[in-house]
């Protein structure tokens, strides 16, 4: 049982990664960049869902510390000359470091409280980076199209001796630390610290007497999943080439929860369709019609109804074909 | 002083906005458990409706008033029957995911119908100006205050002393028992998102006139009147009124005296503060602590 | 055990994403200018069609109708001018997204009018290393038209802000002696340049700028700014705002009771209807008289009644365009950089480049832009690719905007 319980795991996640592996062979440049921003908030909505979908903890404020990641990037690599691949494990860091912190007051609220605290940061976050001008750039922002310390941009990069174009070389980036992180959640989930972590999320009083440490978890939580949002954010700033304050509104916070609720709360399975719905939404949407207003009647109306389709996300369509072909199977065995 | 009691004034009136529209997220909260997100853009879609009525129908700006309260009332009804309710059973995310896609939905609706541009709405208060000591008071500012006053208490009339109001709060805060007793819960829950879309309403009709209708008319209202509920207690009408006027003075005020805050850092310095607020007491002022179930 | 696996299975997988690039070639480039074909050439822009910024969506509907107009008149040297018009949200990073989809999907010729400041500047650096024209873009940061040497492909329209700002505080010098002015503006670049402009118009003269109040684009009312603005003594209202903000200031100025010389920026003054409100029915004694600066002609303006342009814009929207707000000026303005664009066009010939679209808009110097108001040229050099830095002031009269005195032109330095 256990060994099966492991098994199906690695070797969809071995299918998963030969799959993305040679999907650029088979697409055109631009959707290759498409597809890494795809991945870029798979790596966002992991960490979300770590704290949300598994620890119970609503937050609508992850915007916020994508932009700590990605202004911590930008600014490294505009500033200091930091290569940017040695960015996105400092931006992880900082952003853990700040998700930690903000989840020590935390521990005091819950639920709708929590909620708002949360939104509160996502709201400020473009006031005070606009603030502090001299280090973050105000707001016109940073810009990082042609720097140096970019890896690729218009000028393709040697790899093992080949030559990667930008969208290319994006695409393997993002994937390599999506899947990573992948792994990474999976395995703390799947051990004593998801054990807690669930227990939290379905009864803090239960959790606390069977001996689960509350502030412990809950930052534990708050940090590892703001790593998460750092690393994206630095991805995102690394992709677009630019930062500024508006880079990460509000709107992006929200968009994250919708890609964790929408890919399946408390599940990694669904996620990546979580990151493509969010990905191609408004792109879909404007496919249908360019009116004025007309791409957000789409997307609009497209979100209520799949949240009437799916109310357990893709994670949930996934486990009721698992169970439906597991009857199948054992009726035409019996 | 007269400049600081002229802020007072300005903060107290477009206060009474945050709160009506609070007051409406405290409804819907005590019905459904969640935060509607879509509140605020409903309210723009009424305050549409009222605008066409007067704009190009020739109606006048209290019988549009009122059919406008009507059709919100049904309208806020109608969502909670067609997409809140079926929604319900699961995780408590996935109604708020609804709101949102809402939200954005009845914001690309507005655009769509009547277009982008501002538009201007018939004030229904006189333009009238009182000098009191040198702080100038308006009669729009008098009437915003008043309407809003005005409508909370008839609500909380109705709440407190009718059967329909203490039907509803049976259905709320226990839709099991208030079943038992022959409480239609489920219509009682729709009453009040009716009841919620008739505040909206409100808000929206009594904004537009001083600060003009396009389809974000209430974006930056929605983060107000959430940060107002939550101040108060979210399931606190009353927390909703005095969380709404606390925080259009304390907005103006600190915008105004805290020199390194200024007008552009005055949002996140109030939302601090509220942080603050929740820390020492994490249900907001008026709110109830929840009791803790095994 | 299984943790071992797990990790030997990952380098595996890492080793295979590696392997694949590997076997990835870089795509060759065609040599031809893409978007361009003997029939037909394909421009593409971001615009708010969606988002916060919805009001000025008209701009690029305005735009796609005067190319639609001259398609049905045979086009430009044969060519039909397609005319797509992306979404942004007026989200730089939806910008970029977007505009790379224009570049590198849909493979237009130019990238044309999109809208906003820091949407433009997003994507600025990319379009000219692609060496893209980035053509008429609808901001008047300074920026995005003086540093033409390192960013030869991009080009604005409109007069900048500080050009802007300049002309209301020169006109404040000469007429308004010593004058106190209070300024209320939007808190990000549009409204700091405006507020730069105007301190430079007034510099050496007796006017003072006493108070400075900004605001941010997403409050909801600026009522505690004017009233600041109100107790400093301001004798002048300056209001470089947002159309919504700039009403809702001059509403309430006006039943606090104060009573200043007003001039607005040229963005608030664009909504005739929306000023109109603000003036309620005369009562608002502020606004009567208040002085702005126009480039584009008005729909509502009656001097226009009978102008040629205009009827021909009417013609325009009601075939092209039905169901529109005639009374919107932004349909003008991106009526006036179609009309441009397509002269642009026109002149770089029949053997159409990217490098000689941009050599002509490089050195433009055009008269007679119909949309423009008259004896507005449009002139660019080597370091200024900003077409038009002429303006006229004008005068909220009886319900209109009319304007007065003559071209005013800003110089720079």
């Amino acid at each position: 049982m256990s060994l099966r319980r492991t098994l199906v795991p690695v070797v969809s996640f071995v299918a998963l990664t030969v799959v993305v592996a040679v999907v650029p062979l088979f697409v055109s440049e631009f959707r290759a960049q498409e597809l890494a921003y795809v991945a870029i908030y798979l790596v966002a909505i992991i960490g979300l869902n770590i704290l949300t979908g598994y620890t119970g903890q609503i937050s609508l404020g992850h915007g916020a510390f994508m932009a700590v990641g990605g202004y911590t990037t930008a600014i490294l690599m505009a500033d200091h000359g930091v290569k940017d691949i040695w960015t996105i494990p400092l931006a992880g860091l900082v952003a853990g470091a700040a998700g930690f912190l903000f989840g020590i007051p935390a521990l005091r609220l819950s639920g709708l409280y929590l909620a708002l605290a949360t939104f509160a940061i996502a709201v400020s976050m473009p006031a005070v980076i606009k603030r502090f001008e001299g280090f973050t750039g105000g707001g016109t922002g940073i810009n990082l199209f042609g720097v140096p310390e970019l890896t690729a941009s218009l000028t393709p990069v040697s790899i093992l001796g080949r030559e990667l174009s930008f969208n290319d070389w994006l695409y393997y980036l993002s994937w390599s630390i999506a899947l990573v992180g992948y792994v990474v959640a999976w395995l703390l989930l799947r051990g004593r610290a998801g054990l807690a972590l669930r227990a939290v999320r379905d009864s803090e009083t239960a959790a606390q007497s069977s001996g689960v440490s509350l502030p412990r978890y809950k930052t534990l939580a708050f940090g590892v999943s703001a790593a998460y949002a750092g690393v994206a954010g630095s991805l995102f700033a690394i992709a677009t080439t630019y930062v500024n304050p508006d880079t990460f509104p509000v709107a992006l916070s929200i968009l994250l929860l919708v890609g964790v609720v929408v890919g399946g709360l408390g599940s990694l399975v669904g996620l990546i369709a979580g990151a493509v719905f969010i990905q191609f939404l408004p792109t879909w949407s404007q496919e249908v019609s360019k009116s004025p207003g007309a791409p957000s009647v789409v997307s609009g109306a497209l979100l209520i109804a799949l949240m009437f389709v799916l109310p357990m996300g893709v994670a949930g369509l996934v486990e009721r074909l698992r169970l439906l072909t597991r009857r199948i199977y054992h009726r035409s065995g019996s | 002083m007269a400049d600081f009691l002229q802020q007072v004034v300005a903060g107290l009136a477009s206060g009474s906005i945050y709160a009506a529209l609070a007051l409406a997220l405290v409804l819907i909260h005590r019905a459904t458990g969640v935060i509607n997100f879509a509140q605020g853009e409903m309210a723009t879609l009424s305050t549409y409706v009222a605008w066409t009525l007067t704009a190009n129908h020739g109606w006048g700006y209290w019988p549009a008033f009122a059919f406008t309260l009507a059709v919100s009332f049904l309208g806020g009804a109608a969502v909670h029957q067609a997409i809140i309710r079926p929604n319900e059973k699961g995780s408590v995310l996935r109604v708020v995911i609804v709101t949102i896609g809402l939200l954005i939905f009845v914001n690309g609706l507005v655009t769509l119908i009547w277009g982008g541009e501002v538009r201007a709405v018939e004030s229904p208060f006189p333009a009238g100006t009182t000098v009191i000591a040198g702080v100038a008071i308006t009669t729009a500012d008098i009437g915003t205050i008043a309407v809003v006053l005005g409508t909370v208490a008839a609500l909380w009339a109705l709440l407190q002393y009718t059967k329909l109001g203490l039907a509803m709060r049976a259905a709320a805060v226990n839709p099991a028992e208030a079943r038992l007793v022959g409480v239609r819960v489920t219509w009682m829950l729709s009453f009040g998102w009716g009841l919620a879309a008739v505040l909206g309403a409100v808000a929206g009709m009594l904004a537009a006139p001083t600060v003009f209708l396009d389809p974000n008319l209430m974006a930056a209202l929605l983060i107000y009147a959430f940060a107002a509920a939550v101040l108060g207690g979210i399931d606190s009408p009353v927390g909703a009124v005095v969380g709404g006027l606390t925080l259009g003075v304390g907005l103006n005020l600190i915008g105004t005296y805290v020199d390194f805050v200024g007008a552009d850092l005055r949002l996140p310095v109030a939302l601090l503060v509220i942080l603050v607020v929740l820390l020492v007491k994490p249900t907001g002022i008026f709110g109830k602590s929840e009791v803790r179930r095994v | 055990m299984t943790r071992k696996l797990v990790l030997t299975l990952l380098a595996l997988a890492l080793l295979l994403a590696a392997g694949a690039t590997a076997a990835l070639a870089a795509t060759a480039r065609s040599s031809a200018d893409p978007g361009v074909t003997p029939t037909s050439v394909l421009v593409g822009g971001t615009a708010p069609l969606t988002g916060p910024q919805t009001a000025y969506a008209s701009i690029s509907r305005g735009a796609k109708a005067y190319f639609d107009y001259v398609n049905s008149k045979g086009g430009v040297n044969g060519r039909r001018i397609d005319y797509v018009a992306r979404d942004d949200a007026s989200d730089p990073v939806r910008t970029v997204a977007e505009t790379r989809r224009l570049v590198e999907q849909d493979g237009v010729f130019a990238v044309f009018n999109s809208f906003g400041t820091d949407q433009n500047l997003a994507v600025r650096d990319y379009l000219n290393q692609r060496k893209v024209p980035q053509l008429f873009a609808a901001s008047g940061a300074s920026t995005l038209g003086s540093e033409t040497a390192r960013f030869p492909y991009t080009i604005g329209l409109r007069p900048t802000y500080t050009a802007e700002g300049w002309v209301l505080g020169q006109y404040l010098a000469r007429t308004q002696g010593a004058a106190k002015v209070g300024v209320l503006y939007e808190n990000d670049g549009f409204g700091q340049e405006l507020l730069a402009g105007l301190r430079r118009g007034v510099l050496r003269s007796h006017v003072k700028i006493v108070s400075v109040q900004p605001y941010d684009v997403d409050s909801f009312d600026v009522d505690a700014q004017v009233a600041r603005l109100r107790v400093s003594g301001a004798t002048v209202f300056a209001v470089f705002a947002s159309p919504k903000h700039a009403a809702e200031a001059l509403k309430y100025a006006g039943r606090l009771g104060w009573k200043p010389k007003l001039t607005v920026g040229n963005a608030a003054a664009s909504s005739a209807p929306v000023l109109a409100a603000a003036a309620e029915k005369g009562a608002n004694q502020l606004v009567k008289g208040m002085v702005s600066v126009a480039y584009v002609k008005d729909p509502t303006d009656p001097r226009w009644s009978k102008d040629a342009a205009m009827k021909l814009f009417h013609k325009i929207v009601a075939r092209f365009a039905p169901g529109s707000d005639v009374s919107d000026v932004y349909l003008v303005y991106g009526m006036a950089a179609a009309w441009t664009a397509v002269e642009a066009i026109r002149r770089a010939g029949t053997d159409l480049t990217r490098q000689r679209l941009v050599d002509v808009v490089g050195s433009l110097n055009l008269k007679g832009n119909p949309f423009l108001l008259p004896g507005i040229a449009l002139r660019t050099g080597p370091n200024d690719h900003f077409p038009i830095d002429q303006m006229l002031l004008q005068r909220w009269q009886k319900g209109a905007w009319r304007s007065f005195g003559g071209l005013w032109t800003y110089r720079g330095g």
